[in-house]
């Protein structure tokens, strides 16, 4: 029974990130961008809440500082491919870059540390018991308990979902990615939509960021992001974008992520590391063998 | 071709100065800075030697992201088909013991067959089920690493070493060095060769060429898509490949965790400046790796980071890929206002 409680929680713990930045990056899905910065977003927030947590001594500032980094980056994407029009592909690699770059090198010059800082002076994100769950015997260990991001997430899926169905921002949010033409003419400069949905997508991904470096660990690494951006962005474009699907496949993601720390008992951990990976794989594979029967 | 110049050298001089900025705002000397930096990377025949020797790796990916994004391919996984070229030649140089010309050779191809395989998965994956290889070739990025790390900890590990590396390949296929020079040098400049006459001069080429700029054109006039994509996947993970089996062949001898560096994404982000020009792409990775390389200088004289040159190279990608497009916009309207009083004459 332990066991699989604990698969479960780090089944959510795993699927975490990765849906707050997937998240983030249907709202950008849906007004049309190609947006890969997800990465480097959730790196700088990653960074910048240490930053905040350490200095301000509070998770608050942590979580207030990795927004504001993210946003920061999206301010860089919005001046390059919506002002500039820039290949929306370049931008996006080129800020991943420099998110690992400035970071790595403000690691270095702020911390004087290589590779990892850790210390007992941040402060993490904490984790709440909820009042009357967590007397329930089974679900109460698995509900309640959780970190304040964890529960912040299920209410902004919620929130997601309904912000791009039944609202008007959302529906000129797609009809921006769908017919921009159309939006402009009929009064809704497309280009706002853009920016909004953008700066959201910052918002979220600095939420990610920050529960990376505060919410189970307090510390930040090198690169720290690890190619969850990418997974987030491959669950974006799973499922069409659509806010329950992602909710869904990050589960499976943080499944997989679990499953691998399982099975480290007869694999080598190097094996195992690869299992969200080849998750992706096999989600993708599943993905467009289903689309070509479709076709057909 | 001068707007490409001029373009290049305002976008790099605006990212110097942004770094002059980041300098002078931490109260070190960007003047003196610069100086150690390209004093370290190009100040003798040494450092000469070893910045072109730093090149390789950083032009080899490079021209595999300009040839892949330039003939339609999306193929970012240019990290992972380095580390399986790199393992590939190393496994190779453990087990074979042939004479020196003959153990070049088979070593390099090697590395090339080794990043070719990898390429080719995301390619089959493409082929026979249509999954996007911008996805497929990121997430063979991460398996390759981990796998190459198991590689060199349990089948490969050198039992005298503290850290995952596999033990030093045998001697005849170390790359030959003359004085500073390493022939890994004239390696890539071999396969620059071959791959600008591929791209630009034969039809191959050709067909990359307009299936990049325009695939239903190109499938109209009868170009073979996907045997084309096939090709080219090959071909751009084959570059990888090489870049991987060189770093190993010139440099440690041996396969040490973390070998691949960020070559591979620093060179995806030369073939993102170079716009996929194979020239540009030289170029740019030639200038890329003065400015790695002085920056080891630059840390050591000036106690600056040398990891500041990772952000200076990503601001150079933004604005001159940013500039480039703005100055097209204004050059075109400098041209149509010059028209116009023509007109009014």
């Amino acid at each position: 029974m332990k066991i699989t409680i604990g698969l479960i929680n780090g089944m959510i713990t795993a699927a975490t990130p990765i849906l707050l930045a997937a998240l983030g990056g249907t709202l950008t899905f849906y007004a049309g961008i190609f947006n890969i910065a997800m990465e480097g977003m959730m790196l700088a927030g990653a960074f910048f809440a240490v930053i905040g947590s350490y200095y301000f001594g509070s998770w608050v500032m942590g979580i207030l500082f990795a927004v504001l980094a993210s946003l920061v980056m999206v301010a860089i994407f919005i001046l390059f491919s919506v002002v500039l029009k820039t290949d929306e592909f370049v931008t996006g690699i080129g800020l991943n870059l420099f998110a690992l770059g400035s970071t790595t090198y403000l690691l270095r010059q702020i911390f004087k540390v290589k590779g990892a800082f850790s210390g007992p002076g941040i402060v993490s994100v904490p984790n709440y018991d909820l009042p009357l769950i967590k007397d329930i015997p089974l679900a109460g260990e698995i509900l309640s308990g959780q970190n304040l991001i964890v529960y912040l997430t299920l209410l902004i899926t919620i929130w997601v979902a309904y912000l791009v169905f039944k609202t008007r921002f959302g529906l000129r949010l797609r009809a921006a990615g769908y017919n921009a033409t159309c939006l402009d003419i009929s009064g809704v400069p497309s280009d706002h939509m853009r920016i909004w949905s953008l700066i959201l997508c910052g918002v979220l991904c600095g939420l990610a960021g920050a529960y990376l470096s505060l919410g189970y660990v307090t510390l930040f690494s090198e690169n720290m992001s690890a190619g969850r951006g990418w997974i987030s962005l491959a669950a974006v474009i799973l499922v069409n974008g659509n806010p329950w699907g992602i909710a869904l496949i990050s589960l499976l993601f943080g499944f997989s992520d679990g499953l691998g720390l399982f099975l480290q008992r007869v694999l080598p951990s190097q094996f195992t590391s690869m299992v969200p990976y080849v998750a992706t794989l096999i989600a993708l594979f599943v993905y467009s063998v289903r689309r070509k029967e479709a076709a057909i | 071709m001068q707007q490409k110049i001029i373009n290049g050298l305002v976008g790099v001089l605006v990212a110097m100065l942004l770094g002059a900025g980041v300098m002078l705002v931490q109260g070190y000397q960007p003047l003196e800075t610069y100086t150690a930096l390209f004093n370290y990377s190009l100040g003798n025949w040494y450092s000469i030697a070893t910045t072109l020797r730093n090149s390789v790796p950083l032009i080899l990916t490079g021209l595999s992201a300009s040839v892949a994004f330039a003939s339609g391919p999306v193929n970012l996984g240019q990290p992972g088909q380095l580390v399986m070229g790199a393992l590939a030649a190393t496994i190779g140089g453990l087990y074979l013991d042939l004479p020196a010309p003959l153990m070049l050779p088979v070593l390099i191809f090697l590395a090339l067959v080794g990043g070719a395989l990898w390429s080719g998965v995301a390619a089959l994956l493409r082929y026979w089920f249509n999954m996007s290889e911008f996805i497929t070739t990121l997430m063979l990025n991460m398996i390759a690493d981990f796998f190459t790390y198991w590689a060199i900890s349990y089948p490969f590990f050198d039992k005298s070493a503290y850290s995952p590396m596999t033990p030093p390949i045998n001697k005849s296929g170390w790359l030959p060095e003359f004085g500073e020079f390493n022939s890994s040098v004239l390696i890539m400049v071999m396969a620059f060769v071959v791959v600008w006459f591929i791209f630009t001069r034969s039809l191959a080429g050709y067909e990359w060429r307009i299936s990049g700029q325009n695939g239903l054109f190109a499938r109209l006039g009868g170009v073979e898509i996907d045997r084309n994509y096939m090709w080219v996947m090959l071909l751009t993970g084959a570059l990888a490949g090489l870049a991987g089996g060189l770093v190993v062949l010139a440099g440690p001898h041996r396969f040490i965790k973390d070998i691949g560096a960020n070559y591979a994404w620093d060179g995806v982000m030369i073939a993102m400046v170079a716009n996929n020009g194979i020239v540009a792409t030289l170029l740019y990775g030639l200038f890329f790796a003065v400015l790695q390389t002085g920056a080891l200088g630059m840390e050591l004289i000036t106690a600056v980071p040398s990891e500041l040159i990772m952000v200076i190279q990503a601001v150079i990608v933004l604005v001159v890929v940013a500039g480039r497009g703005y100055l097209e916009i204004l050059m075109n309207k400098l041209a149509e206002r010059r028209k116009m009083q023509e007109r009014a004459l």
